[in-house]
């Protein structure tokens, strides 16, 4: 049924015309080189350590991009247009992590044997798809890649506090590339909502329960590290609901009063199973 | 009719043991909900099921700014004074 079934082809085209409507508006606005697009001349190398601490993290929970991409690209193979947009995405994120690598090395911050070891040691850990429909997975993808704009232009206005300004340029490109990807995997969800409206719901309720962010529990000293950036980008938990729950929930056109009935109807499901299975 | 600060912090204890499955046999006013282990999605979905038992609904961008239990109750608590306020016009 419509752009969740890859047998529909209706549902396809419609998917595919977005993808080639974000890959075009990409090709003119959004693409830019790690390598030379980035004011490396700018670095402020007396950075305090925390300014370094961010870049070093942000980069970590890119790292990952092998696991976020293998996993990420095969939910979503059936779906022509859905697949494209994901290797897009891919080479996207790629040079996210290049800018902040080059950022550390060429700082002086940190050497090619610290940045290398901790590749290493990250790759040790997998990341594993935390939801696993397509469906939920664009959902969450809509919550992560907004609250990952919203750190990024945060940390971006600490960074210029800092004098540096190479450091705040890699953020906010990487920030508008991040919302880009917000927007295409809110629109497709529009469509699945104008489809199945109750179950694209549920699904939403589901991922908003069990929300995290894609670092928790993979990158080394993450509580650590997510200290310290709070600190710096002066993000509370109040952030999360006013700059990504509310406005995600707000453009998809979804209540917070339509999830907490999917939650009502969830909490009574699972405490009906528990009732069934203690009776067998 | 409105609650009192006793009743609703009981709602408050009884719908997150509902939600979360655990046990907060010492929450009180000042607590703080984080450190109940209470995200704030989980926050939301305790609001949530207090408005539908309290029948009132707060506005959304007030809740960004809840932090302990105390602020949820003088929420709630303004919320139904002006429900009760707009009633009581309507009836006069």
């Amino acid at each position: 049924m419509g752009a969740g079934d890859p047998k529909d082809t209706a549902g396809q085209v419609r998917l595919y015309e977005m993808y080639k409507t974000f890959f075009d508006k990409a090709e003119h606005e959004r693409r830019w080189n790690p390598l030379h697009d980035v004011p490396y001349d700018k670095i402020n190398k007396d950075a305090p350590e925390s300014l370094i601490v961010v870049a070093e993290t942000f980069c970590c929970v890119e790292s990952f991009l092998p696991d976020y991409v293998s996993s990420g690209i095969n939910v979503v193979r059936p779906f022509f247009g859905q697949a494209w947009f994901s290797a897009n995405w891919a080479y996207e994120e790629s040079k996210h992590s290049v800018a902040l690598m080059e950022y550390l090395l060429r700082s002086g911050r940190r050497t090619p044997e610290q940045m290398f070891d901790l590749q290493a040691k990250l790759m040790e850990t997998k990341w594993e798809m935390p939801f696993s429909t397509a469906r939920q997975m664009t959902i969450y993808g809509c919550f992560q890649e907004m609250a990952t704009f919203v750190i990024y232009v945060k940390q971006e206005m600490g960074a210029k506090a800092y004098g540096d300004e190479c450091l705040a340029a890699i953020f906010r490109l990487n920030a508008r590339d991040e919302i880009a990807h917000c927007r295409f995997y809110e629109d497709v969800v529009k469509v699945l909502l104008e489809e199945d409206r109750e179950g694209t719901v549920r699904d939403i309720q589901h991922v908003a329960k069990h929300f995290q962010m894609p670092g928790v529990g993979i990158v080394p000293d993450y509580d650590e590290r997510i200290k310290v950036m709070r600190e710096e980008g002066k993000v509370d938990r109040s952030v999360f609901l006013q700059k990504v729950f509310f406005p995600v929930l707000k453009y998809l056109d979804v209540t917070r009063q339509e999830l907490q009935e999917a939650a009502s109807k969830e909490r009574a499901a699972s405490s009906e199973e528990r009732r069934t299975r203690a009776a067998e | 009719m409105a609650s009192s600060r006793a009743e609703l912090l009981k709602i408050f204890q009884k719908t997150a043991s509902e939600i979360t499955e655990r046990e907060f046999p010492s929450i009180s006013e000042g607590t703080v909900i984080s450190e109940l282990g209470i995200d704030s999605l989980g926050m939301l979905e305790i609001v949530g099921s207090m408005e539908r038992e309290l029948k009132v609904q707060l506005p959304d961008e007030a809740l960004a700014g809840i932090q302990t239990v105390k602020d949820l109750i003088e929420l709630v608590e303004k919320k139904e004074a002006l429900t009760a306020g707009s009633s009581s016009s309507t009836q006069a």
